[in-house]
């Protein structure tokens, strides 16, 4: 009978998981190309409706004022298993969409905070965002060409970053290099959740 | 942000009648959705839901529902909103990650790294 399928489907505890993954950092860092370097996908692409919601728009008029607009959201995706996946989240760049920030980086497991070092300020929200809300992060410095500009202490001193906190030198265009910021976020991540339980 | 086109936006409201949140509890981007009964012979349902029924066999997390379906994510919601309602589909509530990972699925996924 159909009813009894279903219901046995429905006390079996689904075992599937999904672990967020934030790539933060400026406009232009190379945020979609880590997460295009990565994916075993295409990054997928939506673009969030924002209806109703007066962003930055101010309503003392009394008029309700509908807001129409879009914000791209591309994300990628590794599944580690039929039923374990890891989601990698592009966040949105423009200051104005901080509000989508509070519904990605909920349960996820930490982030990447991707500097350019000509552009160090353009992560001090980023690691702000983070260190705010207790999301594991590290920051992961993109080397355009090869150059390596700073050091890794510099970077740490320039943001203001604890001792504990990774700084890994990356290429976002490499596929083992950002295996290596992952494993490393990962790892950083899992070993606070560990200690904290 | 892209240009003021409302043209598709009309359109795709139109999909959830104008709703721009999901009824009922909220959910993650990326709890998981299995979908419960195909609804056979239920003639009031849109393209779109019976795509996510069709899909969602797998349990599927919601970007992946709206990335497959090429809608926005709060539409997809939506319409997802609906299906739990009519008790198609289920979606799990997002548990806290200290809850959900544990030593096991930390190996697994930094083997699954090393591995791509």
């Amino acid at each position: 009978m159909g009813y009894a399928a279903s219901e046995s489907g429905a006390t079996e505890v689904a075992s599937a998981l999904a672990i967020k993954i934030l790539i933060a950092g400026g406009f232009g860092v190379g945020k979609t190309t880590m997460v295009g370097t990565i994916s075993e996908i295409r990054p997928l692409h939506t673009e969030e409706l924002l209806s109703d919601l007066g962003i930055g728009v101010d309503d003392t008029t009394g008029v309700e004022r509908k807001t129409t607009t879009t914000v791209a959201l591309d994300f990628g995706r590794i599944t580690i298993r039929e039923g374990l996946w890891l989601y990698l989240f592009g966040t949105p760049g423009q200051d104005r969409f901080w509000f989508m920030w509070d519904e990605l980086a909920l349960g996820a497991l930490g982030a990447v905070v991707l500097a350019d070092t000509r552009r160090l300020r353009e992560c001090f929200p980023a690691v702000d965002y983070f260190e705010q809300r207790g999301i594991p992060f590290l920051v992961a410095v993109n080397c355009f060409d090869g150059a390596r500009r700073h050091d890794p202490s510099t970077v740490r001193r320039a943001l203001g970053l604890g001792a504990l906190t990774p700084i890994v030198l990356c290429d976002v265009r490499d596929r083992e290099s950002v295996k290596d910021v992952l494993t490393n976020l990962v790892t950083y991540a899992v070993k606070g959740t560990f200690s904290s339980t | 942000m892209s240009g003021p086109d409302p043209g598709p936006l009309i359109r795709l409201f139109g999909l959830t009648g104008g709703r721009a949140r999901p009824q009922g509890e909220a959910f993650d981007l990326v709890a998981i959705v299995t979908t419960v009964s195909m609804a056979a012979g239920r003639a009031d349902l849109m393209r779109e839901h019976l795509a996510v029924l069709t899909l969602c066999r797998r349990p599927c997390p919601v970007a992946d529902v709206a990335a497959h379906l090429r809608l926005p994510l709060n539409i997809t919601r939506v319409l997802l909103g609906d299906l739990r309602r009519e008790g198609l589909v289920t979606i799990d509530r997002p548990r806290p990650v200290t809850q959900t990972i544990d030593e096991r699925i930390y190996r697994e996924v930094l083997n699954g790294l090393r591995r791509l």
